[in-house]
C-alpha cells in the first residue's frame, strides 16, 4: 500500500515538473538588441504610445487580411483544383501537370499559414515589450517582424503564380483534349 | 497451540500506524487534479497558439474592430468532381477558375513595408526636422 502510495506522489510530481519544464522552455529566448544611439532610444521612449498604437492597428488589419485572404486561398485548392483533378483521373485522363501544380499550391499554402503564424507570434511580441523601458529589444522585434512580414508578401507572390501556372496547365490540357478528339 | 496475543480478549489488535500518503490523501487528490488540469492548460494553450487558430481568432480583445469585416459573401463555387470529362465541362471549369483566380489575386496581400523602422518609428522624428 505504501509502495502504491509512492508511485501516486512520483506520478504528481512528475506532472509538476513536466509543467514547469513546458513554461520555462516556452519562454522566449532575447535576441541581441542592435545599437541604437541615445537620440534614437528617446525617440521610442517618447512616441511609445503612438508607436505601438499603430503596430496594433497593422496587427488587426494583417489578422483580418490572414482570414479573408486565407478562406480564398484555401478554396482554390478545395473547391476547384482538387475535384477538376479527381474528375479527370476518375475519366483515366492524363491529370499529371495539373496535380503537379495542386501539389506546389499546397505546399505553398502550408508554407503561408506557418510563416504567417511566426510573423504574428513576433508583433505579438513586439506588442507585449514595453517600449519605454526596453527600446532597442522593441526596435529588434520590430525588425524580425518586418522581416517575418516581407516571407509571408512573398509566399502569396508564390500562391497568385501557382494560381496562374494551374490556369495555364487547364488551357494546355484543353487543348490536347480537343486534339485528342479531333 | 494459541499465543497469548490471540487468546486474549483485553489487549486490542496491533493497528500499523497509516502511511503518510494515507494520511494525506486528500492533499494527493487536490495536488494530482491540479496538475492535470494545469498541464492540460498549457497543453491546450500551446496548441491555440502554434496551431495557426489563434491567428484565425478575431473574437480576441484587440481585434474587435476588424471582426465585423470579415468577408462572408466571397465564397468560391464549388466545381464537381463527379460528372464527365468533355469539351463543355472543361470550357465552364476555366471560366469559373478565371473568376475565381481573379479574386484570388485581386488583393497583393502584405505588401508595401509599413514596419519598415523609418515609417513606423522614426516617422514622426523626419518630419520633424
Amino acid at each position: 500500500m505504501h509502495r502504491y502510495y509512492r508511485s501516486i506522489g512520483t506520478i504528481a510530481f512528475s506532472f509538476v515538473a513536466l509543467a514547469l519544464f513546458v513554461v520555462l522552455g516556452t519562454s522566449s529566448v532575447h535576441a541581441a538588441s542592435p545599437e541604437l544611439s541615445s537620440e534614437q532610444r528617446q525617440h521610442i521612449r517618447s512616441e511609445c504610445t503612438q508607436i505601438k498604437g499603430s503596430l496594433s492597428q497593422l496587427h488587426a488589419s494583417d489578422a483580418l487580411l490572414r482570414v479573408n485572404r486565407g478562406q480564398v486561398y484555401e478554396s482554390m485548392t478545395s473547391k476547384l483544383m482538387t475535384p477538376f483533378n479527381t474528375r479527370l483521373s476518375t475519366s483515366g485522363l492524363d491529370n499529371k501537370a495539373m496535380t503537379t501544380h495542386t501539389l506546389q499550391y499546397q505546399s505553398a499554402l502550408v508554407a503561408f499559414r506557418n510563416d504567417y503564424i511566426l510573423y504574428e507570434q513576433k508583433t505579438s511580441e513586439a506588442l507585449r515589450i514595453d517600449c519605454g523601458q526596453e527600446p532597442a529589444r522593441f526596435y529588434q522585434a520590430i525588425l524580425d517582424a518586418r522581416d517575418l512580414r516581407s516571407t509571408v508578401h512573398d509566399d502569396v507572390q508564390k500562391l497568385h503564380r501557382i494560381i496562374n501556372d494551374y490556369g495555364d496547365a487547364v488551357g494546355d490540357f484543353l487543348l490536347n483534349y480537343k486534339r485528342l478528339a479531333n | 497451540m494459541a499465543t497469548t496475543e490471540d487468546t486474549s480478549p483485553l489487549l486490542p489488535p496491533r493497528v500499523e500506524p497509516p502511511a503518510f500518503w494515507e494520511r494525506h490523501r486528500l492533499t494527493l487528490l487536490l495536488v494530482l487534479s491540479v496538475s492535470i488540469a494545469l498541464v492540460l492548460t498549457i497543453v491546450s494553450v500551446i496548441l491555440y497558439t502554434n496551431s495557426g487558430a489563434a491567428q484565425l481568432d478575431l473574437s480576441r480583445p484587440g481585434y474587435r474592430a476588424v471582426s465585423d469585416k470579415v468577408e462572408r459573401n466571397s465564397e468560391i463555387d464549388q466545381y464537381s468532381s463527379i460528372g464527365p470529362v468533355t469539351d463543355k465541362t472543361i470550357q465552364e471549369f476555366i471560366k469559373l477558375y478565371k473568376t475565381q483566380a481573379g479574386k484570388a489575386k485581386a488583393v497583393d496581400a502584405f505588401s508595401g513595408d509599413p514596419l519598415n523602422p523609418e515609417v513606423l518609428v522614426f516617422g514622426s522624428s523626419s518630419s520633424d526636422n
